[in-house]
């Protein structure tokens, strides 16, 4: 694969005595969207979290954009700088407007003007066609709103990777695809995209590449077209049918 | 109470159904109602009339006083000017009323939102202390030297209040997030420091600042007794405001703390940013509730010589000619406290309603 922005490898994590990732191994490359899906529990979040330093782990090594993803804070602030990440419950900060949400993070992580900050924000905001919101608080909003108002205020940073917690998990179904709509805009102008998700519609249709997680190992990966059609492995076989019950 | 089953309110009632429903609902309710209703009546009745209608306003008729008549306000008029001014030199008081002025508007503008920045609330207060301080202790352009010995009533009262309140609460956010350090050390150190002053009365504390302090520290590290005091009144209201600051911390949830770190924000933003307006949010009626109590707390300074507003009205009784006259007194220094206390829980009560209403 051509040039790797996100490479982990061995990475073991140990929650107390129970080891969440069990040395896994997987490469990013840029402009790629990659999806990882599996049953609850099995390590996909807690993997994620890990890419952008919000989980400490115990054993292996993070590299993302050439960057060592550790316990060396500035290293890990340079990494986070060009990391977006999108949450599951959104986590905008509730005692600030949409567009100082957007604003703040600009001013103090990458000390850009307010004048320049606000000016990304509102174009950013506009594209997602949250403009008219952007004096609400975040609690005046819906659940897909907020999500998008999160998307943007994480592109607000010009970010070179976008992780994406379970964003739709939070939100009523009606409101799934507005969410999902931007993320496959995203990925179609080629940004690198790590997603935990269980739309398997998204990870099918967008997603380069899918991997599925079992018990903290990445026990299979590959083109959409062979996991969905072709699973090779009979955990994948049985983790298929489950959801097409859904 | 009525037996009759809740229902909905189909339409508003009118004034009047509504009175007969909330008040005179049954026998029982007519008969609590009136009885009282009665009584209410008869204590505001004579409130009145000893307060105001058979009260004696004017010194002139001060001979009249104790006979037979309402509240005898001519102590009002009389020694009005020593509660409300202490000690502080006769002439000069128009300095005192001035500075009272400015630390009150001082304490109004930083209610306001718009001051809310880290640079103009900061700017704000120093400008409001240095007038008042200015003002009342004078030594320059021709305005008499006032050592803080003779800073009394009023001004003085609200002086502390405000100096407490500031440098307190300032203290207790260092307090509250060096509580929270990774540093066991200073973690610990602090926790033991705030349960030591928690567990001292404010007055051995405030006793020890005045008297024991100069016994032990060189003459240049005393500074005055009222900065000791004030310093140490800080200190007691900073570990209770502390605890309740630590306690908005606690309610954040985590997510707003890992929002703030994929966005690569530095430390200190996160602290002043996030963490802190959500933490004084979430408290803000604890918060009020302690300004209220530090408030009247400050009378407690009378003890260790202090003139400030509750010890000139107890002087006032004391001097003889108004022994007589200690309820009017009270009354006048209550009438004070309320006014202030009253203004800050009502300010708190704004200031929840806007927060509802989601701004900060």
């Amino acid at each position: 694969m051509s040039d790797m922005v996100i490479s982990l490898s061995n990475v073991t994590k140990y929650f107390g005595t129970f080891e969440v990732l069990k040395g896994v191994c997987l490469n990013v490359s840029a402009g790629e969207t990659l999806v990882i899906c599996g049953p609850s529990g099995s390590g996909k979040s807690t993997l994620l979290r890990c890419m952008n330093g919000l989980e400490p782990y115990d054993k292996g090594e993070i590299s993302v954009l050439g960057l060592p993803v550790g316990d060396d804070m500035s290293q890990l602030t340079k990494v986070r700088k060009k990391v977006g990440m999108v949450f599951q419950n959104f986590n905008l900060f509730s005692h600030l407007s949409v567009l100082e949400n957007c604003v703040l993070p600009q001013m103090r992580s990458l000390g850009i003007s307010q004048f320049e900050a606000q000016r990304e924000a509102q174009s950013q905001l506009s594209r997602m066609h949250l403009d008219i919101h952007a004096e609400k608080f975040p609690d005046q909003l819906s659940g897909g709103q907020q999500q998008r108002v999160a998307m943007a205020r994480a592109l607000c940073m010009k970010p070179e990777i976008m992780l994406f917690d379970e964003p739709t998990s939070a939100l009523d179904p009606e409101m799934v695809s507005e969410v999902l709509d931007v993320m496959q805009n995203l990925a179609s102008r080629k940004m690198t995209i790590v997603c935990v998700t269980h739309e398997m519609g998204f990870a099918r249709n967008v997603a380069d590449r899918v991997a599925l997680m079992y018990r903290g190992s990445i026990i299979e990966q590959g083109t959409p077209n062979k996991i969905f059609n072709a699973p090779e492995h009979s955990i994948t076989q049985d983790f298929m049918k489950s959801v097409n019950h859904l | 109470m009525s037996n009759t089953k809740r229902q909905p309110p189909a339409h508003k009632l009118n004034w009047y159904a509504s009175l007969r429903k909330d008040y005179f609902a049954g026998p029982f309710d007519t008969f609590c109602t009136l009885v009282l209703g009665l009584l209410i009546g008869w204590l505001l009745f004579r409130l009145l009339d000893w307060g105001i209608i058979k009260a004696v306003w004017s010194t002139e008729h001060k001979d009249l006083c104790g006979y037979e008549t309402g509240a005898c306000w001519a102590v009002i008029q009389d020694r009005g000017r020593l509660i409300l001014f202490g000690l502080f030199p006769y002439a000069e008081q128009w300095r005192s009323t001035l500075a009272c002025l400015v630390i009150i508007a001082t304490m109004g503008l930083s209610c306001l939102p718009v001051f809310w920045t880290i640079r103009r609330l900061p700017l704000l207060w120093i400008s409001g202390f240095s007038i008042f301080v200015g003002l009342m202790r004078g030594g320059f352009w021709g305005l008499s030297l006032v050592t803080s010995e003779q800073w009394g009533g009023l001004s003085l009262t609200i002086f502390i209040f405000a100096s407490v309140f500031i440098f307190g609460m300032g203290l207790a956010v260092v307090f509250a997030l060096a509580r929270q350090s990774n540093m066991v050390v200073i973690a610990k150190g602090i926790g033991l420091l705030i349960d030591l002053l928690r567990s001292l009365p404010l007055l051995t504390l405030l006793f020890a600042a005045a008297v024991i302090i100069p016994l032990l520290t060189p003459d240049w590290l005393q500074g005055s007794k009222l900065m000791r005091v004030i310093i140490a009144f800080s200190f007691f209201f900073a570990a209770y405001q502390a605890e309740i600051i630590r306690a908005g911390l606690q309610s954040i949830p985590s997510g707003q703390n890992e929002a703030a770190n994929a966005l690569a924000m530095p430390y200190w933003s996160k602290v002043i940013d996030i963490q802190l307006p959500q933490a004084f949010r979430n408290t803000l009626p604890s918060t009020i509730n302690q300004a209220v109590i530090t408030f009247k707390e400050t009378s407690i300074v009378t003890i260790i010589g202090f003139f400030e507003v509750m010890a000139s009205g107890n002087a006032v009784i004391g001097s003889g000619e108004w022994t007589q006259q200690f309820v009017e007194v009270y009354v006048f220094l209550a009438v004070i406290y309320f006014i202030f206390v009253f203004g800050l829980s009502r300010y708190g009560a704004w200031l929840e309603t806007r927060m509802r209403l989601g701004h900060v």
